[in-house]
This record gives structure tokens, sequence and C-alpha cells, in this order.
């Protein structure tokens, strides 16, 4: 046995000296980077063209670096943007009647020396328009259906021609963006585009041909993709045809997958990434990751976090449409003890519609200085002056329903759950502070915590008759409960009907600011729907977390975190 | 034999039908289905509908079902709604990289196991006993996720040796091109594995070392190392094969833990991802490779222990 012993201790030595002869990465010191995705996500679509299920901010990131798009928006600076140099086309120019705009393409090349010109933007909006129920990003009335007509001028000179006059600012930034010249030469399968949409997307659906397929060699942008693993790493490599003014300093950028937060923070703490991030939970590490060669810092979203009221649910429904009620709940909630204590400093308080921790612009008075601060009393009082008294077990209920307002019968307790996400201490901690304070002024918060998915799926627009209007409040905001495009308009959100106004919430004052920001040119309709919707709550506002806690290799420069989570890893730099 | 073999084999596949029927049953009645969590939160009533309708969810759970079972017996597993890729292929990918990882694990745990369970047993209540045996609670308490972490610490981040994670990469190549890579997870399902086994063995041999067949070959003067290993050796090993045929589905269905903690891309960490994302194909596939796996192990368990115990008849058996 001693002999067996011994082969065995051998065995497991020259493993040991095989595996230090292997030795192991360092961040820093080359000119390849690896930047780690969030946890669990993996890239499965390269195509700048997302059908539902592909549109995650990761995938963007890597289409990006591929396909010029035609306007690319950037908030790095403190104010959301034109980034210019990321951007295919000059800046648009809009007809004095606003009815047509007028753009001129940058001279770019693709990879296989075709120029891009304007028939390859008319390829990409024929192929949108032929399939837009299968788009990602089709919203019914906006693009392509509100562009009438395409007439090229030039090579590189195109008109649009819209369906009314649009607000500028607001058509740029949330329409042409979703705009991407497309390789027409090259991707032009079949003469019918609804033919050639279907079989781009048969083939972005393929992610094992993505490392061969000749479709994807063709690209314009800094970078072309080198390899692409169906687990999710990917890597993309400098692009040697690029012609435009943003090309890569980089030799190549590698995206890291991993299983969770806690498996990528080993392996940044082991030194194996160059862009990582920190779960809030090891912020207390710091220093340790300072020390090591890191900055750390946090990545603010061009985001708003807020929970929903279902207006629809037959309990609790007519409680929610009051103003009254609702001022009480927004009374009760501890932003700064939120922000600070279980967020660590790295979310920000939030008391409206528009993202408040970046650009300013659209922001209102009412919305920056929170229009119902944290107050018990105010709340309590709120309350009791409606006609709500306590129970026995101190949860409030309904004793003079005309106080209570209409549709509020008597003995209506304020007793309410609340299905929130599952699986982050952060949340877990917000919702029982917030649970807590709403106990202290009567209103009893039951938590039902699943799994995100679980959330989003039911807590979604209803009837009041469904059985699927059962739910009353829902937060899906652990990184934020919604991301802007570059204009942050309500259109989605709170306008009636709009598709993500899961709680049901109509108001005809909100949509017609919600229109006019769409289409006057002035910005005052958005900062007065900022302050509209910060007096009305149309949800709970809550303290938006951030992107994330980004750890980056000090010896990388040229790093700035967009609020709208772009990356452009073509300006890093060591 | 053979009769007994075609027996377990029909319960089997009544088990492995039986349990495709609950996991079925169980994910589909999840409300609100998997269509809002896969296409995301823009995602139109529209699009969530079309979706609905392309994978069957409008359909009653029975109809289904059927669909599924219908497939699945012309070896269609389904398409991954995340992934893109049929889940056979997944599969495919994934069962070679963690048969590497908990192969070699559990192979290297039996190779520890069965020898320092003798060895402890025959020291039985000596110091060396005491001292080991110790140490293999120690060991057998702490949570693989605890013993990962410690790993990664001590060999990745203090002392920077081995790779905190295990190479990334489309094929089991990708993985044996970096070895280093694979020590730290192999040694974490080494140690929770060796402890466990031996735990047993020792516990076998030090039951068998006070048969009457061991005094009676001591009284016929028979030499201390021939009773040990010609006659308490395979006695012992009987409990432990057991046990080694029950891991079997581990073996293929990954340790989720292990594969987590390390980054390893297997069939644990496929599930995991799988179930966060609601996609059903997956999660059903890799419960369908989890539920064959069992009740094979177990069958497997069961011949070996016929094949090298005499004293276990079954009816209609001859050993």
């Amino acid at each position: 046995m001693r002999r067996g012993l011994g082969r065995l201790a051998a065995v497991v030595c020259c493993l040991l000296l095989a595996a230090c002869a292997g030795g192991r990465a360092r961040h820093g010191g080359s000119n390849t980077v690896s930047f780690a995705l969030p946890p669990s996500a993996t890239p499965n679509w390269i195509l700048p063209l997302a059908i539902p299920g592909y549109t995650a901010s990761y995938n963007g990131v890597i289409q990006s670096a591929l396909f010029v798009p035609l306007y690319a928006y950037d908030g790095s600076s403190g104010a959301v943007g034109m980034d210019q140099q990321a951007s295919a086309a000059n800046p648009p120019v809009y007809a004095a009647d606003g009815k047509s705009v007028t753009i001129t393409l940058k001279p770019l090349t693709w990879s296989d020396g075709a120029p891009v010109t304007s028939e390859d933007v008319q390829f990409y909006l024929d192929l949108i328009r032929a399939a837009k129920d299968d788009w990602g990003a089709y919203t019914k009335g906006l693009m392509p259906d509100n562009v009438t007509g395409f007439h090229i001028v030039d090579d590189h000179t195109f008109t649009l021609t819209l369906d009314k006059t649009y607000n500028p600012g607001w058509f740029t930034a949330n329409q042409l963006t979703l705009i991407t010249p497309l390789p027409r030469q090259a991707w032009a399968h079949d003469p019918d585009p609804r033919k050639t949409f279907d079989y781009l997307v048969a083939q972005a659906k393929n992610l094992g041909g993505y490392n061969t397929d000749p479709l994807w060699k063709v690209v314009d942008g800094p970078y072309a993709l080198e390899s692409f693993s169906p687990t999710g790493q990917v890597t993309l490599a400098k692009n040697p045809s690029y012609t435009g003014q943003d090309g890569s300093h980089l030799d190549k950028i590698t995206f890291l997958t991993f299983t969770s937060s806690a498996a990528e923070y080993n392996v940044l703490l082991a030194g194996g990434v160059d862009y990582g991030y920190v779960p809030t939970t090891n912020l207390g590490q710091r220093p340790k990751l300072e020390s090591m060669g890191y900055k750390v810092q946090p990545w603010n979203g061009w985001s708003i976090t807020y929970i929903p009221y279902n207006f629809n649910n037959p309990a609790l429904g007519k409680a929610f449409q009051q103003l009254y009620l609702r001022q009480a709940i927004q009374h009760a909630v501890d932003q700064k003890a939120i922000s600070q204590v279980i967020w660590r400093g790295t979310a920000s308080p939030g008391y409206g519609p528009v993202p408040q921790d970046n650009d300013p612009t659209f922001l209102s008075p009412q919305q920056k200085t929170n229009p119902y601060p944290f107050d018990l009393d105010t709340s309590r009082r709120l309350l009791s002056d409606h006609g709500w008294r306590p129970d026995p077990d101190g949860i409030l209920a309904c004793r003079e329903p005309d106080e209570c307002g209409p549709g509020i019968a008597a003995g209506t307790r304020l007793s309410m759950t609340l299905l929130t996400e599952s699986g982050s201490d952060e949340t877990d901690g917000t919702m029982q502070e917030l649970k807590s304070e709403l106990s202290k002024v009567g209103i009893e918060l039951r938590i039902n915590a699943q799994p995100l998915n679980t959330v989003l799926a039911n807590g979604t627009t209803c009837e009041p008759t469904s059985p699927a209007c059962a739910w009353q409040l829902s937060y899906f905001g652990t990184q934020g409960s919604w991301y802007f495009p570059a204009y942050p308009s309500g259109e989605q959100l709170f306008a009636t009907d709009a598709g993500v106004n899961f709680g049901n919430y109509r108001d005809k004052p909100t949509d017609d600011l919600i229109n006019a920001s769409t289409l006057a040119t002035s910005p005052q309709s958005m900062v007065d729907y900022s302050a509209r919707l910060a007096q009305q709550l149309p949800v709970i506002w809550m303290p938006n977390p951030p992107y994330q806690v980004s750890a980056i290799d000090a010896s990388l420069h040229g790093v700035v975190q967009d609020p709208m989570a772009g990356l452009q890893p073509q300006r890093w730099y060591r | 034999m053979t009769r007994f073999l075609a027996r377990r084999l029909l319960l089997a596949l009544i088990v492995v039908f039986l349990v495709t029927v609950v996991t079925f049953v169980i994910l589909h009645l999840l409300p609100g289905g998997p269509a809002r969590g896969v296409l995301g939160v823009k995602a139109t009533q529209a699009q969530i509908d079309a979706f609905n309708r392309a994978e069957g969810f409008d359909q009653s759970i029975p109809l289904q079902y059927w669909d599924y079972l219908v497939r699945l017996v012309h070896g269609d597993l389904g398409t991954s709604y995340t992934l893109n890729t049929d889940v056979s292929t997944l599969l495919g990918e994934r069962l070679p990289k963690t048969l590497l990882l908990t192969a070699t694990s559990t192979l290297l745990g039996i190779l520890v196991a069965l020898p320092l369970g003798v060895w402890q047993a025959v020291r039985r209540g000596r110091a060396s006993d005491v001292v080991t045996t110790g140490l293999a609670f120690v060991l057998y308490a702490t949570p693989v996720f605890f013993l990962s972490l410690v790993l990664i610490i001590l060999f990745a981040q203090v002392l920077p040796i081995f790779p905190a994670q295990a190479a990334q990469g489309d094929d089991i190549a990708s993985l044996l091109s970096q070895p280093a890579s694979l020590v730290l997870p192999v040694l974490a399902g080494t140690g929770v594995t060796a402890v466990a086994y031996s735990r047993y063995m020792r516990s076998s041999t030090v039951d068998n070392l006070a048969e009457d067949y061991v005094r009676t070959a001591r009284a016929k003067g028979t030499p201390e190392r021939t009773i040990l290993w010609r006659h308490v050796w395979p006695n012992s090993l009987t409990s432990v094969v057991s046990m080694i045929g029950y891991s079997v589905p581990v073996v293929f269905s990954g340790s989720l833990v292990v594969e987590s903690m390390f980054n390893y891309p297997g069939v644990g960490l496929l599930f995991w991802t799988a179930a966060r994302n609601a996609d059903f194909p997956v999660l059903l596939g890799v419960v369908l490779v989890i539920a064959v796996t069992t009740v094979l192990g177990s069958l497997l368990a069961d011949v070996v222990q016929l094949l090298i115990d005499p004293r276990v008849r079954v009816p209609g058996v001859k050993s």
C-alpha cells in the first residue's frame, strides 16, 4: 500500500508541475483586453437587426464594434449626445417643415472592399419594413412606419420622408439610432426582402456558424470577429480594413462569460480579468482591488427604477388610483437609507421618470428636489385624513368610503403583495426596508420573491376581470427597471396602453406631454413630463442601482463608462 | 440474469417516463410561461403570442407533452431558446467536459478513499486514525462551495499557481490544452468524493474485521496481509460499490456548485443557466440525462454487487 500511495503522490506532483508550467494570466501588460460580461450573460446574436429575445445590451456592444450604426449616442461626458466618431453618418439635416431629413454617410468601407453607400441604408429599411412584426425594435406607428419615402441623392447622401413633423432631437436619438447600414452586396440573399430577412435571421441563429460563415466576415466597424464560442466567449480583433476615424488601439478584446458574480470576482482577484465588476457585497474589499492595480468605479445607467402599481387589480386598483395613497406610500420610501446603506452608496435616489444622476437636460426642479421626501408623519396624516383607520392588527382599513375615494369599499384593507425578483441581497434588503417603513404607517406589504422571469411574466398588463390581474406591485429593478435610448421620453412606459405600461396607468395630460415630447422641438415638454410624473407617481419611485461597479485595470486608459451601456473599446489603450 | 436485467430495464423505462411527466408538468405549470423571460421586458403582446404559438404553449399541457414525447422518440430534444442550438448538440458538447471533471474527480476520490478507509480501519482507535478521521469529518462537513473558495484563494490568489477558472472553449480539447485550469475543480471534486467514500470504506472494513471468518482465518494462521486483502477487502467493497453506482448520475449531470465556482462549462452549468433563463428544452434535456443515468447507475450497482457478492440472491437469478 505504501508503494501505491507513493505512486499517487508522484502523479499529483507531476500534475502540479505540469500546472505550474501552464502559468496563469495576469491583468494588464498586453494589447489584448479581457472584459467580463454580466453573470449568466451569453452573447447570442451579432446581426445588427435583432429579433425579440436577442436585444440584450451585450449583444449590442458586439454588434456596434463590428457594424457602425447610422447614429450612436454617448452619455459619458455628463450629457447625452451624438457620438459622431462612432456614427456612420454626419449629423442629419432636417427640412424646414420637419417632414424630411437628409443624411450624408461618411466614407466607410466594408471589409470586402465595397464602400458603405446609401443603398446599404435602404437595404436595412427594406428588411425591417418587410418583417417589422418580427423586428425586436418595432413599435406600431414608429420606425419604419413613420418613414414614408427613401430618396437616394447619391452614393453617400439620401433623404428620408417622414409621415409628420417630429421633434428632430427625439427622431434622431430614438429612431435614426435604430438603423445600421448593412452590406447589401454580401447579404442580399434574395430580391424579396422578407426572404432575405428570414435568411439572415436563420444564419444569425446558427451560433456555431459565426466563426466560418462568410456573412459575418463583411464588417465596417473597428473590429472583426475572431472567434465566437457557443458557450459565450467572444474575441474581436482589430479590423485591418477599417477606414473610419475611430480605429482600435487594441489588438483584441475578449468577452468572458461567467456563471455567477462570485465566479467572476474570484477570477478578478486572481488577476484574470482586465475589466470586470465587483459584487456590491464585496465592495468592502475595494482597497485590496486598488492595491492590485484596479480602479473601482460605479457605472451608472441611463435608467430609472420603480415599482409599478397595478391600477387594474380588482382588490386594490381603485385605491392605487388615489393620488393621496400613492403620495403616502412614496413618503414611506427612505431612498437615502436604501441607497447609502443597502446599496453601499452605489445607488442613486430617483424621484421621477427621467434619469437624474447623469444628464440633467430634461430634469424638472420638481423631480430633482423630490416632492415626497421620506416622512412617515405626513404619510400617516394623508391616510387618516382620507378615512383610513387601523384595524386591531394595526393594518389600515377604509372606514369612511366617501373620503377614501370612489370605488373603494368600506373595510378595504391596505394589505398588498409585492412580487419582487429573488437572488439579490440588495433587493431583499430594499424590500425588507420598504416593508418595515410601510408597516409603521399601517400598510402591510407581503413580499413574494420569484425569479426575474416569473416577475416579468406575471407583473404585466392585464384586464381587471382577468385572473392574470392578481398582482398588485412588482419589482424588477435589481439592475435598474428601464434603460432608455438617448432621448428618455415615456412613450413605451407611461403612455396609455403603451407596451411596457404594465400597471395600466392612464393620464391624459401625461399622454399629451409624451406626444409633445416626440413631436415638438422644444425640450420643455420633456421637463414638464418629468415634473408631472414626479408629482403624479404612476409608480413607486425607487433608488436607481448602478449598471455595475466596475474594476478596471489601471494601466488601461481611454475607458469611459457610458450610461447608455456602450463600450467603445476601440478607444481603450495601454 | 437476463430476466432480471429485462425486468430492471423495464422498470427503468417507467421511472424515466414518470420523471419526464413530472418535470414537464411542473415546468409548464409555472405561471406566465417562459415567453416574457425569453423575449425580454420590451417584447410586445403580439410577439409573446407569436412565441407561445410557435412553441406550442397555446395548447393543452397533455397535447404539449405528447408532442414532446413524439419528438423525444425521434431523438429530438428540442432547441434551446437562448443558445439557438439543439439540446442534443449542447449535451454532446457539455457532457464530455463534465465527464472529464467528474469522472476524474470520482476516480481520484476512489483511489484515495479506498486505501485510506482500509488504513484507518486497520489502525482503528490509534492516534493516526483519530487524526485522519477528524480531518475527514471536517472536510466532509465543509460545503463544496467553501472548499472551492479556499482552493481558489490559496492556489489562485495567495499562491498564484493555478487559474481560478477552467479553460473556456467549445470542445474538450480546449480544456485539455490547459491542464492547469483543471487542477482546482478536480481537487474540489476529489476532496468531497474521497472523504465520503473513505468513511464508508473504513466503516465497512471495521465491520468485516470483526466477522467470524476473520477470526477463523487468524486461528488458522493466515497472514494478516492475506486476511486483509484477500478476504476483508472484497467483502468491504460491496457496500462502497453501491455508492459508486449511485454516483453515476453526478458523473453525467455534473457538480453544479463546482462548475459554478470554477466557471466550468459543463452540464451542471448548462442546467443552471437554463433555469435562470427559463430555457425549458434544455432543462428537460438535462433532467432526462440525470434520470436515465440515475436508473442505469442504480442498475449497474445492483449487477456489479450481484457479481462480486455471492451472498446476494435475487429470485430467478443464479449468481
